[in-house]
């Protein structure tokens, strides 16, 4: 759309430019003939009425040098002498007619009138206009009067005989006819009129040429004088020029003149043609133009629209395109650079799309790219199973941090290698520093399980360069798909889960369980449950007592967290206390089980069966240097001694732990807290390393408690453990305590406390002391 | 001549008469351009003494030539009972003719002819003219004053021998613009050796005896 407009912005660019040239040009031609039109409308004007003035004394002269010959007359002088009026009426009349006049007279030198031809007319006495008469003697002598609204030529002949003895005047009417004739003797104007102002201030037509165009009117009705220099003016919706002419009058005369009219619509006829003939070529013109910019816009816009396709197919990702044909103008010139701009830019994408989904280290493909892969893979092969393995190099952080990262690059892209030999056929990635994905679609449990022995048979190898031998410690972890498991970034989690497991198991090999999976997205959702839970004190505290066998009397508790989850139902500890820790809301956790415990230990303490409350301390608590602070301040709330709570932990807690740990062990043993190692036996710690820890009590595992009536070994274990911690000073109890015999047993090797199943499971705080009460009353 | 004649005879009647009359008037005609005018006619009238009174000069007889189609002269002063004769010196006829008051008559001349003389008895102005040469006119001035004169070529008249007095010095002159009123002076001599100068301007039509173009009006 865009090139559309460009294309028509152009074409109407030219066609505009066109139109504006061709009105002006025409404008141009039309005002400059327009003026020379005016100026020889002037001119002429200015020709015309010298002409007529010529003119009318050429007639006038006519007249006179008739009547000069008439006055030579040898009989009209005699009669006019001897004062025979009536043989010079009949002469006068007689060559009156010759000359055309309307009216003859005869006057003597005083202007009395002796003889006049028109007895019809106005009777005159006295000649109205002695000037004429003094004038006659002089020269010859015609003017223009106006008598009887009617405009008419005076000429006055003095006769002698041969002195002066009188003067014929001769009235020639100039009237329609006499212009008209004039006209057609001489190239006059059409428009000619006669005006006589006969009312002061106002002009009557008298007489016009062959065309009465009213110009008199006109300017009588403007009443801005007369036009003494030629004037443009509008006569009845047409141009003239008008131009006023005076004429030779006698004083006594009411003024005439001559109105000469130039029509300018006259004068522009001959140009109607001309303008038709140009209005054609501009329309021909135009014609031509629109085509020729509609052509030559197109010839620009087609090679852009062109490009402009194939900008969009290239920003499509469509690289394979010639976008234009060879011109050798600009365009062709820049439709090479285009050209030349896509290679650079399909080279440079293909550079970046590899860098972007390639490892650099091995040239494999990266995380990203193998994602992809397999969601395609995936959705091609959906209904088949394949085989996911996550191989990890344990040791790579290791390696990087101590030897440096060329030396890791080296030992990956060997690894890389010798993945590849064994794994013929299959997909390769490398998803992290330390990890490979290898993907073999088409292979089932076993496949995938002898996929994995082999590359963990070349991995084992270890990795050799100059004075340096390496081990890699490989682990594989195996997710198989599963029909309705689509996505890839799932099914990459599962094998790395499985390659963590893997990782730290003996076999280095491991299948994805679902069970054992920690990371399901489901736990996610746990941890806002569990602050929710914290916040509306929906857990609950439950105690399961310990059963001191030297007495036989329930003297001790271990407060166990229950969570009664409103969707998932009970939830064991298990199920979130590591993710608790993790996410850092243990502390909360542990404040809450510590003020609920310490509670409950007072109310105990109220009812008069104190109970040592054991609760269980994470090892996320031992970094908190304020928490023996925070514990004694919650036992002076409720003034209880220190001697009512006991703190487990367990072995992991403590050992190889910094030293914030063993300070705060410290300061609790310190305050009298009792201090009870959870789960021992199972891990590494041993007594010798216990010895430097404040520690109180040890809680034997329950592995070993489990069998320990009938396993001898177990025996032998436990007897052992409870005789050592006795002679180092320890109470020891036993966990996990399921039948008589091993509590006889436990009893018979005199340790202190046995807690488990067969004495009571965990119970809430009310059972218990109902409980407590039960065998209270049953020991004694 | 004529004229010489004339005044001859003018001067032997003075001197018979009585005393001898020094007094002189000096007449100067000029056109409304301040040419000099010819052949005007100055008449004197005396208030104090009637020409009456002065005895008659004896009856004259005037010839009137024509001459290359023109009149000679222009103007012919008369006394009434003077006689006027015509004579054709040319080679063409003309046909004389007048139309005045004071004495009517037409006939032709042949060439070498001359009309019989014709006595002027009134006094009065005759225009003459000839019938077939419409540019030939001569005007026959019967005075009835005995003081005349005509004005020359540089437009002076002259009067010698004046007595003493008051005189009305009248001009007339053929182009004299018609319907006007002949210009007129009163002139007062006051001595027998007074010499007075008089000037008049007149304002005249043009000389009929030029011939007219009439291929070229003057408008």
């Amino acid at each position: 759309m865009p090139f559309m407009g460009f294309r028509l912005r152009l074409a109407l660019f030219f066609v505009a430019t066109l139109v504006l040239v061709q009105l002006l040009t025409a404008g141009l031609v039309y005002e400059v003939t327009r003026r020379a039109m005016v100026t020889e409308g002037e001119r002429q004007l200015t020709a015309n009425a010298a002409a007529f003035v010529a003119q009318m004394d050429d007639i006038s002269a006519r007249v006179a040098s008739n009547v000069e010959v008439l006055s030579l007359d040898y009989a009209l002088r005699s009669a006019i002498a001897e004062g025979d009026n009536g043989t010079v009426l009949s002469v006068l009349r007689n060559h009156g007619r010759r000359v055309g006049a309307s009216r003859m007279l005869l006057i003597d030198s005083d202007g009395r009138v002796e003889v006049d031809t028109d007895d019809a007319g106005t009777p005159m006495t006295t000649f109205p206009f002695p000037d004429l008469i003094d004038r006659a003697y002089d020269q010859r002598t015609a003017a223009i009067v106006a008598i009887d609204g009617k405009a008419s030529w005076m000429v006055v002949v003095p006769i002698y005989a041969p002195q002066p003895v009188g003067l014929v005047v001769v009235n020639v009417p100039v009237d329609d006819a006499l212009l008209t004739h004039m006209q057609t003797l001489s190239a006059l104007p059409r428009n000619v009129e006669l005006a006589a102002e006969l009312v002061p201030g106002h002009w009557t037509r008298l007489a016009s040429g062959s065309r009465h165009a009213g110009l008199v009117e006109s300017i009588a009705a403007v009443r801005h004088g007369l036009p003494w220099k030629p004037l443009l003016t509008r006569v009845k919706g047409r141009e003239y020029m008008v131009l006023a002419q005076r004429l030779k009058q006698p004083k006594d005369s009411a003024p005439v003149v001559a109105i000469l009219g130039y029509s300018l619509d006259d004068a522009l006829r001959p140009f109607r043609s001309v303008v038709i003939a140009w209005a054609t070529l501009l329309a021909l013109g135009l014609g031509v133009g629109l085509l020729g910019a509609w052509l030559t816009a197109r010839s620009v816009s087609r090679p852009l629209e062109a490009l402009a396709s194939a900008v969009r197919r290239i920003e499509a990702g469509d690289y394979h395109v010639s976008p234009i044909t060879i011109r050798h103008d600009e365009i062709g010139q820049l439709a090479i650079a285009f050209k030349n701009m896509i290679e650079s830019v399909r080279q440079r994408e293909a550079r970046i799309r590899h860098q972007a989904m390639h490892d650099s280290v091995t040239d494999l493909p990266n995380r990203l790219a193998a994602e992809a892969t397999l969601d395609e893979a995936i959705a091609v092969e959906g209904t088949t199973a394949g085989a996911l393995l996550m191989i990890g190099l344990t040791r790579v952080p290791e390696i990087t941090k101590t030897m440096g990262h060329a030396i890791c690059d080296r030992l990956m892209r060997d690894s890389s290698q010798r993945i590849q030999r064994v794994a013929s056929g299959t997909y390769l990635a490398r998803t992290s520093d330390a990890q490979f994905m290898l993907w073999a679609p088409v292979c089932d449990q076993p496949e995938a399980v002898a996929l994995a022995l082999r590359v963990l048979d070349t991995l084992n190898e270890s990795y050799q360069e100059t004075d340096l031998n390496i081990d890699r410690l490989p682990s594989v972890g195996i997710a198989i798909t599963r029909p309705g498991l689509s996505r890839a970034s799932t099914l990459l989690r599962h094998a790395e889960v499985a390659q963590f497991t893997a990782s730290g198991s003996s076999s280095a090999l491991s299948f994805y369980d679902a069970a054992t999976d920690p990371h399901r997205p489901d736990q996610l959702s746990l941890m806002g449950d569990l602050r929710l839970a914290l916040d509306t004190d929906a857990l609950a505290l439950h105690y399961q007592p310990k059963l001191n066998l030297a007495s036989g009397v329930i003297d001790g508790a271990e407060a166990l967290l229950r969570w009664d989850h409103p969707q998932r139902g009970s939830v064991p500890p298990e199920a979130f206390i590591g993710m608790a820790e993790d996410s850092g809301n243990i502390q909360r956790v542990t404040r809450w089980v510590l003020a609920s415990a310490v509670a409950q230990a007072r109310q105990w303490n109220e009812l008069g069966t104190p109970l040592r409350v054991a609760v269980n301390l994470s090892a996320h608590d031992l970094d908190d240097l304020e928490l023996p602070e925070k514990i004694s301040r919650l036992l002076a709330i409720h003034r209880l001694p220190a001697s009512c709570l006991v703190l487990e932990v367990t072995e992991r807690a403590v050992i190889g732990e910094p030293d914030t740990a063993i300070r705060v062990l410290m300061a609790l043993a310190e305050q009298g807290f009792a201090i009870a190692i959870d789960d021992f036996g199972v891990g590494q710690s041993t007594f010798a390393y216990l010895r430097h820890l404040p520690v109180t009590e040890i809680k034997i595992d329950q592995t070993f408690v489990k069998q320990l009536a009938t396993d001898a070994n177990d025996q032998i274990i436990v007897q052992s453990i409870v005789d050592l911690g006795h002679r180092l000073g320890y109470r020891v109890t036993a966990e996990g305590v399921e039948d008589q015999g091993a509590l006889d047993y436990l009893t018979s090797i005199g340790c202190d406390h046995a807690q488990g199943y067969f004495i009571s499971r965990a119970l809430p705080a009310a059972d218990l002391s109902r409980f407590i009460a039960a065998t209270g009353d049953s020991a004694v | 001549m004529f004229k010489f004649g004339w005044l001859c005879t003018f001067w032997l009647a003075s001197w018979c008469a009585g005393p001898v009359f020094a007094a002189q008037l000096v007449v100067q005609v000029a056109d409304a351009q301040g040419h000099p005018v010819s052949d005007a006619v100055i008449t004197l009238a005396s208030e104090s003494t009637p020409t009456e009174s002065s005895p008659s000069p004896p009856s004259r007889t005037y010839y009137i030539d024509q001459k290359n189609e023109t009149f000679i002269p222009y103007v012919q002063v008369f006394r009434p009972g003077d006689k006027v004769i015509f004579r054709n010196s040319d080679t063409t006829r003309h046909q004389v003719y007048s139309f005045s008051k004071i004495r009517k008559f037409e006939f032709v001349l042949r060439p070498g002819q001359s009309s019989p003389a014709m006595e002027l008895d009134s006094t009065g102005i005759a225009a003459v003219g000839c019938n077939i040469h419409d540019d030939m006119v001569t005007y026959l001035f019967v005075s009835p004053s005995a003081d005349n004169a005509i004005s020359d070529r540089e437009g002076t008249a002259r009067f010698d021998h004046l007595r003493p007095g008051r005189y009305t010095a009248k001009i007339w002159h053929p182009q004299l613009h018609p319907g006007r009123v002949e210009p007129s002076r009163v002139v007062n001599i006051a001595g027998s050796s007074d010499s007075r100068v008089l000037s008049f301007t007149l304002s005249l039509i043009p000389n009929p005896r030029d011939s007219t173009d009439h291929d070229h009006p003057l408008y």
